[in-house]
């Protein structure tokens, strides 16, 4: 059984579909993030060597886009995490209608964030829109860079905030109630059974949700593509966007590609990085 | 076996009896001409005889079973660009017998995936709506197919070419040769409040506020900011709420950076085909000389008397604010001078006045590198914008088919159609667009589409004005345009937000437009922007 090749058989068309979508892909725009290279039918391909990786390091462009990508990353994961825990903390007691709201709660969760940016484009409106119409002032949602930036980050954290108390309210609820009977023999302060004991127990699944939402917030997009377009300016343009208008907007695919494998060596940094403060909190 | 065979026919006879008859779109007339029903508008549009050209009649459908698929502006069968194609389909296709797919793209999307589609040789798209700004890297990519090959082939739908300004012909052409089809033209004119400019009172109250005359249309720009100045803050549509000066839609990414183009053309461009963009001979960008400078610092300025959202509106909202009676200018594309005359979407019918952009009584003289008075006012036309009209692509099977589409639209049965409507998109510029005295076209035509009579002789003069004007702009279509224009409109939008000045915006442009002209090679840029100025 275990010498059959029929494993092989089965295992195929997986290794295909790595090798046909990840890998391929991953060695071609290895290639032509070494040239200056125009698609069409004169194709024009001309190798420059390490220019678009000294062009990713010099350009200013890039350098405001990993400063905008940086301060929401910062921003929004942080509050994700810290409200995610919150609420989860929260719903963990027995609250009235709790399973209702936790229902409403992870619904900003299950929409597009493409379509939740131009919702709130309608939210933002600085003329009548929701937001300003109860407000006694005007807030330039919209047309300020900060505000701008303040608004994406919002957004952010509105539609990620309840993937984050999901996770905590599970890990919470797995946590063994023994420990918490035998703390409140000790201390009659919750906020230190949360900080000694909850905390710490938490560790885990903190740097794991704190690992998926760095990696995913940075490669943020959608959002701020519908809300702003990057603007005013490239205020609120991240670094997955300026690679996309390289690319596909510019058809400067060469560069396109450098930007992209920069972005990649960050986030394995990033991965590595927690994966082993992961090994350290489990060993 | 032979009754279920017997009840399946009984059944498709019962479904054939029940089916609605087949509508109709399209009526041969006996004497030739040919009449259709659009799909919606509850309209008909009479095709002289033979316009259609002799492909089509009655019993000839020529090409059936072909399908193309062509690209348009998103927008839906009532939106701009797209709705005529929607509106003609049925009818062109019961009259040739061909299917056609429209497939709608969104404004910043339509370059990128019509450009990626002809680079990767997809050939998911058989022709598309294209911006005059393409040309560039669609004809000189060898990707588009020339169209003037079919002008002599009585098979095909005739449309004149007689009305052409030179300044709109540039933009279907490249290189003597036509690849466009009649359909957009776009330019930006100065739209105002009639009603508010030419009231007695307030002309008085300007004189004594300001010691000038308030001249009606304004002149220069300094007249129109003077003027914005003045009327900012007051209430100007009776609802009782301070309104603006100006409306402008500077939303970056959209299509904010034609304000800026068609306002500094008259800071710099003195001459007949004077370079915009760049030095000719050296193709280093000129876009940060002195006078592009003062002309974003003046655009800055003039934008400090309207709304603060404005920096991030697109065209709807810009539009909508002045539609709805709540600023004394815009300037902008010949959409608003037909919107105006829907009353769902306006409130200012009967009270519109418009015209060709003002000028400016000092410009910048390159040669001596020193800003010098003019009088008259420097006055330059404009052709900014998309001119959205047809193109055929290269790797289309069905080149005829994709033309007879474009062509149908472009016959001057349905070219008037378009550009009387209010909501198509379609702006006039062919001399026979515009009413007397400013051309041919039929006043009452326009009149019965609910046109009001004063605003139309206003905005077709404007537009024969600024079409016809003898100096124009030279739009930018060498190849990368879009990337270039991109760079300005982001550096744009730093400074109209205030993250730059106006000075550190257009150097950063220059900067950034020289690494892509390095990029895309300098030689053969310069080559082909001297070839777009008419300088080889």
């Amino acid at each position: 059984m275990q010498k059959s090749p029929i494993k092989y058989v089965f295992l195929l068309p997986a290794v295909l579909w790595v090798l046909a979508f990840t890998i391929f892909p991953l060695i071609y725009s290895l290639r032509i993030s070494f040239y200056n290279i125009r698609l069409g039918r004169n194709v024009s391909a001309i190798w420059v060597g390490l220019h678009n990786f000294a062009r990713v390091f010099t350009d200013s462009r890039v350098q405001e886009s990993v400063v905008v990508t940086l301060v929401l990353l910062v921003t929004t994961v942080t509050a994700q995490l810290v409200l995610g825990i919150a609420l989860a903390v929260l719903f963990n007691r027995h609250l009235p209608g709790r399973s209702l709201l936790r229902t409403l709660m992870t619904t900003p969760l299950f929409a597009t964030p493409v379509a939740v940016g131009l919702l709130f484009l309608t939210i933002y409106y600085e003329e009548g829109g929701f937001i300003n119409s109860i407000l006694p002032w005007k807030i330039p949602w919209i047309s300020h860079p900060q505000w701008a930036l303040v608004g994406v980050g919002l957004v952010e954290i509105w539609q990620w905030t309840p993937f984050c108390f999901l996770v905590f309210l599970a890990a919470l609820q797995s946590l063994p109630d023994e420990l918490y009977e035998a703390a409140r023999l000790d201390t009659s302060s919750g906020w230190r059974v949360f900080r000694s004991l909850t905390l710490p127990m938490l560790q885990p699944v903190v740097i794991l949700v704190l690992l998926l939402r760095l990696t995913e917030g940075l490669k943020v997009f959608d959002i701020p593509w519908g809300l702003t377009g990057g603007g005013p300016g490239t205020a609120t343009q991240t670094y997955s966007m300026f690679t996309y208008r390289a690319g596909f907007r510019h058809f400067d695919f060469g560069y396109s590609s450098a930007l992209g494998y920069v972005m990649l060596i960050a986030e394995m940094i990033v991965i590595t990085f927690f994966f082993k403060r992961m090994r350290q909190v489990y060993e | 076996m032979r009754h279920v065979l017997r009840l399946l026919s009984v059944l498709a006879v019962l479904a054939l009896g029940l089916a609605p008859a087949q509508e109709t779109y399209v009526t041969f007339n006996a004497d030739g001409s040919i009449t259709i029903r659009l799909l919606t508008d509850d309209e008909t549009v009479t095709f002289a005889p033979g316009e259609l050209g002799n492909l089509v009649g009655p019993g000839l459908q020529p090409y059936a079973g072909k399908t193309i698929t062509v690209t348009t502006n998103s927008g839906g069968v009532m939106g701009g660009i797209s709705g005529p194609i929607y509106q003609v389909r049925p009818a062109w296709e019961e009259l040739t017998g061909a299917k056609l797919n429209i497939v709608e793209i969104p404004l910043g999307e339509a370059f990128p995936q019509v450009f990626a589609d002809l680079q990767l040789g997809t050939g998911q798209f058989d022709g598309f709506i294209v911006g005059a700004d393409w040309y560039g890297d669609l004809v000189e990519g060898d990707f588009v197919v020339p169209v003037d090959t079919y002008f002599d082939n009585p098979g095909f739908p005739t449309w004149d070419r007689s009305g052409f300004p030179p300044s709109l012909q540039t933009l279907y052409t490249w290189g003597g040769r036509w690849y466009g089809t009649l359909n957009d033209s776009d330019g930006q004119v100065l739209y105002y409040r009639r009603d508010i400019l030419t009231d007695p009172a307030i002309q008085a109250e300007y004189q004594a506020a300001t010691g000038r005359a308030l001249v009606v249309p304004p002149p220069t720009w300094d007249d129109v900011l003077s003027i914005a100045r003045f009327l900012n803050g007051r209430d100007l549509n009776g609802d009782g709420e301070g309104d603006s000066g100006v409306v402008l839609h500077l939303k970056v990414n959209a299509q904010g950076l034609f304000h800026f183009i068609s306002l500094a053309v008259p800071f710099v461009v003195t001459r007949p085909n004077q370079p915009f963009w760049f030095d000719p001979d050296t193709m280093d960008p000129i876009i940060n000389s002195p006078g592009h400078v003062r002309a974003l610092e003046f655009l800055i300025e003039l934008s400090q008397y309207g709304p603060a959202a404005q920096v991030g509106w697109d065209l709807g909202e810009g539009w909508d604010y002045f539609l709805r009676g709540r600023a004394a200018f815009v300037f902008s594309w010949g959409d608003v001078g037909s919107l105006v005359q829907i009353p769902e979407r306006s409130d200012i019918k009967g009270k519109l006045g418009a015209s060709i952009l003002p000028g400016v009584r000092e410009v910048y003289d390159t040669a001596s590198g020193q800003f010098v008075a003019v009088d008259p006012p420097n006055v330059v036309g404009n052709t900014t914008g998309g001119s959205w009209h047809g193109m055929i692509s290269v790797l289309t099977p069905n080149p005829d088919v994709v033309y007879h589409l474009w062509a149908t639209q472009a016959t001057r049965s349905f070219s008037l159609w378009n550009v009387r409507q209010g909501w198509t998109g379609v702006d006039p510029g062919m001399a026979w667009h515009f009413v007397p005295p400013y051309g041919n076209a039929s006043l009452e035509a326009y009149l019965s589409q609910g046109w009001n009579a004063d605003d139309i002789v206003e905005y077709h003069r404007a537009y024969r004005d600024n079409y016809f004007a003898p100096l124009n702009l030279s739009f930018l279509r060498i190849p990368g345009a879009f990337e270039y224009r991109q760079s300005l409109d982001q550096n744009l939008s730093k400074a109209e937000s205030g993250q730059l000045t106006p000075q550190e915006a257009l150097d950063l442009t220059f900067a950034q437009w020289q690494e892509t002209t390095d990029r895309l090679g300098r030689d053969r840029q310069r080559a082909i922007y001297r070839a777009s100025l008419g300088l080889e």
